[in-house]
């Protein structure tokens, strides 16, 4: 787990009213936390004042780089972090209720299990601390061991086990007692790219049956295919809540000009700030990242009889926009440091 | 029966990671090293039998607690599997008690094993008449044991598996003392001595699970004795319990 250093004086201010609408899967208000170093007492910032919410039966990407405090809220949320300001709820319960986990599926970062344990003999004691019955959660370790596609080796103990059967199998552990709510912390990480798809097919299925899912991931083409909404956070502090869709039509959109051979060209003011000029494989391709200049542009290449091959508008990915918020939050917090 | 679900876990961990097995060997090796002691022990070698392997007993049992008990919750947070089951609707404190309950029976077994192969000895013997004060020591001697598994909860879920040790060592070593301990305190200036008191009310009456002598010498102790050791045993490991689960509620598993 990461945190971030946070050099301001801690604040013992009381977290925000905000209520708790019903029917959310998940809602988080002002929550904080902090750590303190058991000897000197430093306070290091790993949350700050975050609030958000997730709906049923929606899935929901957690994003942010390394630091930024993704594992902290789901550690909070699934008990294993005390916060220190703030509260929250699963499925309508306070999560300093242990009852709040009663229909929860976690899957932590890299999840571990003891060694000594076959697959299916750790899915049935997962299943039963989660409540189910010893019959009931036999058969469901059962078929949650083939369903993620480990069922040809039920005699072989999980210390024999590579990472990618250990990620299938933290999966088939958040799954095993049919959850409500499944929060998973960065599901795809450690499988090959058959696994991934595996893993994606597992989710919508679980959206299908009406299943909460809040996941953080890295892989930003997986989140974007995947997830109805999305937060950003950066250094433990929520950058952002939109639906996939509005964060990509808030992108600036760009163009891009390809065209033939490597011309000696001299740009004219109004164009060299708005074009970044790359070669490959003997062509040249230009990104134009003002858009209304495309026409003129185009105009002024055929004026001077530079052949044109193509014009493709860049579709703003997920990754462009979250590196541009790491980009804002790194100014911002620049900005704050010097400003104190 | 969460609680009995996590005994059962650790049980099964003791047994599959060959603890309890390599135990037994070591202690039906000692047993009967015990019987090649004894030839040197001129007319007391039914006695000096008894009293030794009743030692091994609670030794093996103590080794136990230092090796295992002692990293049984600090393993788990070290390596990361506790995330498994905290995340779930498992309260702490049931937690540590079937981490409690399930080292403590498999001590139990070991004990129950070996307690049974120093009967079966002393049968051989010709001496079928000591066997209720050995499974009366055996008795006594797991009750010790889990007592002292209690403690290294205790201090597993506190701190490292190296401290936890060594605290618990501490705490058994400074058990055997305490009659000692407030004998000495008799003698000092009234603040001390008060103090002193406190401290050996504080650790286990370990003397209260000894009765190698009596059993050595054939003699059964009284039912009273025994159910005032087992009271005994239940409320201290009840109250370490009980502590260790308060401290270990706040704590974080980052």
């Amino acid at each position: 787990m990461t945190i971030v250093r946070d050099e301001r004086p801690v604040s013992v201010r009381e977290p925000r009213e905000v209520p708790h609408p019903e029917g959310l899967a998940v809602s988080v208000r002002s929550l904080t936390k902090i750590y303190r170093h058991p000897w000197t007492l430093k306070a290091t910032t790993g949350l700050r004042d975050v609030t958000f919410d997730v709906r049923r039966g929606e899935i929901f990407g957690y994003l942010g780089p390394n630091g930024a405090g993704k594992t902290t809220t789901l550690k909070i949320l699934t008990g294993l972090l005390k916060p220190t300001r703030g509260e929250a709820r699963l499925l309508g319960r306070d999560i300093r209720l242990v009852e709040s986990r009663q229909d929860l599926g976690f899957l932590p970062e890299q999840p571990y299990f003891y060694d000594y344990l076959t697959g299916p003999e750790t899915l049935e004691m997962v299943a039963r601390l989660s409540g189910l019955g010893a019959r009931e959660a036999r058969a469901a370790a059962v078929e949650w061991f083939g369903r993620v596609g480990l069922g040809d080796r039920p005699r072989l103990v999980l210390r024999k086990y590579s990472k990618g059967m250990l990620q299938r199998l933290g999966l088939a552990a958040s799954m095993v007692h049919s959850p409500k709510l499944l929060i998973l912390d960065e599901p795809m990480s450690g499988l090959d790219p058959f696994g991934r798809r595996d893993v994606r097919d597992l989710i919508l299925e679980q959206r299908e049956r009406g299943v909460t899912v809040m996941l953080s991931s890295h892989i930003l083409p997986d989140v974007e295919a995947l997830c109805d909404r999305v937060a950003i956070v950066m250094r433990g502090a929520l950058e952002r809540v939109a639906t996939v869709g509005e964060l990509l039509q808030g992108g600036a959109p760009r163009i891009e000009v390809r065209l033939a051979g490597e011309p000696v060209i001299e740009w004219p003011a109004r164009f060299a700030n708005a074009l970044q000029r790359t070669s490959t494989g003997g062509d040249t391709a230009l990104t134009l990242h003002d858009a209304s200049l495309q026409q003129e542009l185009l105009a002024w290449l055929i004026e001077r009889r530079i052949v044109v091959h193509s014009v493709t508008p860049l579709r703003t990915s997920l990754e462009d926009l979250f590196m541009a918020a790491a980009k804002d939050a790194a100014i911002t917090a620049a900005s704050t440091r010097r400003s104190a | 029966m969460n609680v009995l679900l996590i005994a059962h876990n650790t049980f099964r961990e003791a047994v599959r990671d060959r603890v309890l097995a390599g135990i037994l060997i070591a202690g039906l090796v000692l047993l009967g090293l015990t019987r090649v002691g004894s030839a040197l022990a001129m007319g007391e070698d039914l006695r000096l039998t008894i009293d030794m392997g009743l030692t091994v007993i609670s030794l093996l049992g103590v080794l136990v607690i230092l090796m295992v008990g002692a990293s049984l919750v600090a393993k788990e947070i070290e390596r990361r599997t506790v995330f498994n089951l905290l995340s779930r609707p498992l309260p702490r404190p049931v937690y540590l008690i079937g981490k409690w309950a399930g080292l403590s029976g498999a001590l139990a077994v070991v004990s129950v094993v070996l307690g049974a192969s120093l009967a079966g000895i002393v049968s051989l013997l010709g001496h079928p008449g000591y066997v209720p004060a050995i499974a009366q020591a055996t008795t006594l001697a797991i009750l010790e044991l889990a007592l002292l598994t209690s403690l290294a909860v205790l201090f597993s879920a506190l701190s490292t598996p190296v401290l936890s040790a060594l605290y618990t060592l501490g705490f058994f070593l400074a058990g055997q003392w305490v009659d000692d301990l407030r004998t000495f305190a008799a003698n000092l200036p009234a603040g001390l001595r008060e103090l002193l008191r406190v401290l050996a009310d504080v650790l286990p009456n370990l003397p209260l699970f000894n009765m190698r002598s009596l059993a050595a010498a054939g003699e059964p102790t009284s039912a009273l004795h025994l159910g005032l050791a087992a009271g005994y045993a239940l409320l201290y490991s009840g109250c370490v319990l009980a502590l260790a689960a308060a401290a270990f509620e706040s704590r974080d598993f980052k």
